[in-house]
């Protein structure tokens, strides 16, 4: 086993113990728990940090150059969203959330066959694909967070319409903070999508038949949808249930944009 | 140095006694004061705690029996005759005394569980005894570890937590849909003393801009003037409802005076911004169904009490643990107390015992060895006194352990006749040990 993959492994550790750590804070609501749970999410943001420069090392090349690569990065911008996020709005009701997928991505980059197979080679010498995949990847972590904030969102507005579950909402962010934290963690990831797009085209250039491309498709959606969601929240003066709807739709795409094969995406 | 607490509370006497017996900060509680100090022997401590819900009187003093004094001290403080309040006193001495103090500043004995309110009231009547030379060595450590344990319970615990009120509920909730409420409007729709209640806790959870409108233009521009904010007309407030975050409605008509059209009309123009209507008055002031509008909260104030009957559910659990930590700062802290004041005079005891030994033995010792040169004695002397430090040191160390301990009497008469001390010189406590 390499040092990489023993990193890892500490990592996952890691990230469920905080994932059950701020699960508990959730309910019991203690200061030492909350404390606890930070730590242990910096602790596996670190070992990640370490893991995934280990693997480069390894392999002499960018951190995403297999399937099990690109899941443990993805995993690893999950929890650097979540841990800006903590620090700007205070969203530790996000932790169990973030730390929880987080450690499921790691599982499977952990599992993944490819973990330990041979890079693409295309990502030994290409600025424009690896940067092509650092923004998307970077941009799916902002949107998974504002996929909790949109839930948490969706969940708080129920509890204070139906007045049902009211101490709840001493556990949870502020409705108007949730809100704003979804917006500008779309803001900050549909510009890197939008560039991750266009350095894929100029990686690939325009081949004929992409538009019968599953992956071109589901890339343009998901750009489609986070666009209406800026457009409506911006624009359109749309009421915040309906954008936070649009934000789960947003992230449902952007998994399947991550594992629907494709014949242009050796780990697409 | 023994420890008294007399007094009665919300859960001994009615308010019509208690009102007899209360004492006011910067007034009535300072001259009473000065009269029980002046009843105290010489070296005698007291603080006098008087809120809405309690009197207590706490006295240290060296006396054998100080309680049966207290009860007079107190009544006689107020002028009035001990026999009257007598069925209502309750009297607690030494570790229980310093255990109810720690319960009474963690709000664990106030009428409303976890009240934040009671730590700046024993605040301040130690502040006032402090100020007046009537708290000494035992009351000035017991009311700091007091408020110190009143933080703690607060903040390892969540019984500080939660709203007390309706308008403590009021501000919460503001609070869970706004975060921050610093820049929030504030409309208030009517201008009584429920909603001048609610706006103060939203004023103090940070709201700045408030508005008052209320049928007489006076009303409203007094509270106005109080709230530091501005009367408008009351046929104005339709209007600034497109403006306003947060809306308490405690007028006294008969009837809803705001409706569902009127709230719908300025909602396109707020641009998806929450209202929060907070409905105190009593017949409602707001229709129903304007809580079925998109991004409006409307909260009656049966809504509100529920809120705080909830979280009073939850600082009951919490009192439970509030409750252990209490009494496990109670028992520490009278250990150290007795530690102090029964070990500290019976370590002086051996250690001067054990000096007037070593002098002695010195001295027979100068005669025999006169021919030593004065640096010889100078090492001997020093030898001596160092020997002396390394025996009394356990001793010193048990004795202290032993003045914890609950048969302390007991040992440390054990102590004084292993070194075969005067019994006089020793310390006596004689008040009862910790649980």
């Amino acid at each position: 086993m390499t040092a990489a993959a023993i990193t890892l492994g500490l990592t996952l550790l890691l990230y469920l113990a905080g994932a059950v750590v701020l699960g508990a804070n959730l309910f019991l609501r203690r200061p030492v728990l909350l404390l606890a749970g930070r730590g242990l999410a910096i602790a596996g943001a670190l070992a990640h940090t370490a893991a995934i420069g280990l693997r480069c090392v390894e392999t002499k090349s960018a951190p995403f150059a297999t399937p099990g690569e690109a899941l443990s990065v993805l995993a690893w911008m999950v929890v650097l969203a979540y841990l800006v996020s903590d620090i700007f709005w205070r969203l530790h009701a996000a932790g169990p959330f973030a730390l929880g997928l987080s450690f499921l991505l790691a599982v499977g980059a952990g599992i993944a066959p490819a973990y330990r197979g041979v890079p693409d080679p295309r990502l030994m010498g290409s600025g424009a694909v690896s940067f092509h995949i650092a923004a998307t990847l970077a941009a799916i972590g902002a949107f998974a967070l504002a996929f909790c904030c949109a839930a948490l969102y969706l969940v708080e507005h129920h509890i204070l319409k139906s007045k049902h579950g009211l101490v709840w909402l001493k556990r949870l962010p502020p409705l108007l903070t949730v809100e704003s934290a979804a917006f500008l963690l779309v803001a900050f990831g549909f510009p890197l999508l939008t560039l991750g797009i266009l350095a894929g085209f100029v990686a690939n250039g325009v081949s004929a038949g992409w538009y019968a491309n599953t992956h071109v498709l589901l890339a343009f959606a998901v750009w489609a949808i986070y666009a209406v969601y800026l457009f409506a929240r911006l624009a359109a003066n749309w009421p915040p249930v309906r954008t936070s709807y649009v934000l789960l739709v947003g992230l449902a795409l952007c998994l399947l944009l991550f594992f629907v094969p494709s014949a242009t995406h050796r780990f697409g | 140095m023994p420890l008294v607490m007399i007094g009665l509370s919300h859960q001994s006497a009615p308010v019509e006694v208690r009102e007899r017996l209360a004492f006011t900060v910067g007034g009535a509680l300072g001259d009473a004061l000065g009269r029980i100090k002046a009843g105290l022997p010489p070296n005698g401590e007291c603080v006098l705690l008087s809120t809405c819900n309690r009197t207590e009187l706490y006295v240290a003093t060296s006396a054998r029996e100080p309680d049966g004094d207290a009860a007079l001290l107190l009544a006689g403080a107020r002028g009035l005759p001990a026999g009257e309040f007598a069925p209502y006193l309750h009297e607690l001495r030494g570790h229980r005394a310093v255990e109810h103090l720690f319960r009474v500043a963690a709000g664990l004995d106030s009428m409303i569980l976890g009240e934040p309110d009671i730590v700046r009231q024993v605040k301040a009547a130690y502040t006032e005894a402090s100020d007046v030379g009537a708290t000494g060595p035992t009351l000035n450590p017991l009311f700091h570890r007091a408020l110190f344990v009143a933080k703690r319970a607060r903040t390892e615990t969540a019984l500080g937590r939660g709203a007390f009120s309706v308008g403590h509920a009021a501000a919460e909730m503001a609070q869970s849909i706004f975060g921050s409420l610093s820049g929030r409007s504030v409309l208030l729709l009517g201008a009584g003393k429920m909603s001048e209640a609610t706006a103060r806790h939203l004023a103090a959870s940070g709201a700045r801009s408030v508005l008052v409108a209320n049928r007489t233009f006076d009303r409203a521009a007094r509270l106005a003037e109080a709230l530091n904010g501005r009367a408008v007309h009351y046929d104005e407030f339709p209007a600034q409802l497109e403006r306003a975050d947060i809306v308490i409605a405690s007028t006294a008509a008969p009837h809803t005076v705001v409706h569902r059209p009127m709230v719908e009309s300025v909602l396109h123009a707020r641009r998806h911004r929450p209202l929060f209507l907070i409905d105190i008055a009593v017949p409602r002031d707001i229709d129903a169904d304007v809580g079925d509008l998109p991004d409006v909260f409307l909260y009656n104030i049966d809504d509100l009490r529920a809120v705080v009957d909830a979280d009073q559910a939850e600082r009951r659990q919490e009192a439970l643990r509030a409750e252990a930590l209490v009494r496990e700062e109670a028992v520490a802290f009278w250990g150290r107390l007795r530690s102090q004041e029964t070990a500290t005079p019976l370590v002086t005891s051996v250690r001067a015992k054990m000096d007037t030994i070593r002098d002695s033995e010195m001295a027979r010792l100068r005669q025999r060895l006169a021919h030593l040169p004065p640096e010889d004695w100078e090492a001997i002397e020093r030898f001596s006194a160092s020997l002396v430090n390394k025996i009394a040191h356990a001793p010193t160390r048990k004795i202290k352990d032993f003045a914890a301990d609950e048969r302390s009497d007991e040992k440390m008469e054990t102590v004084r006749e292993l070194f075969e001390l005067d019994g006089a010189a020793a310390a006596r406590a004689g008040e009862e040990p910790p649980p």
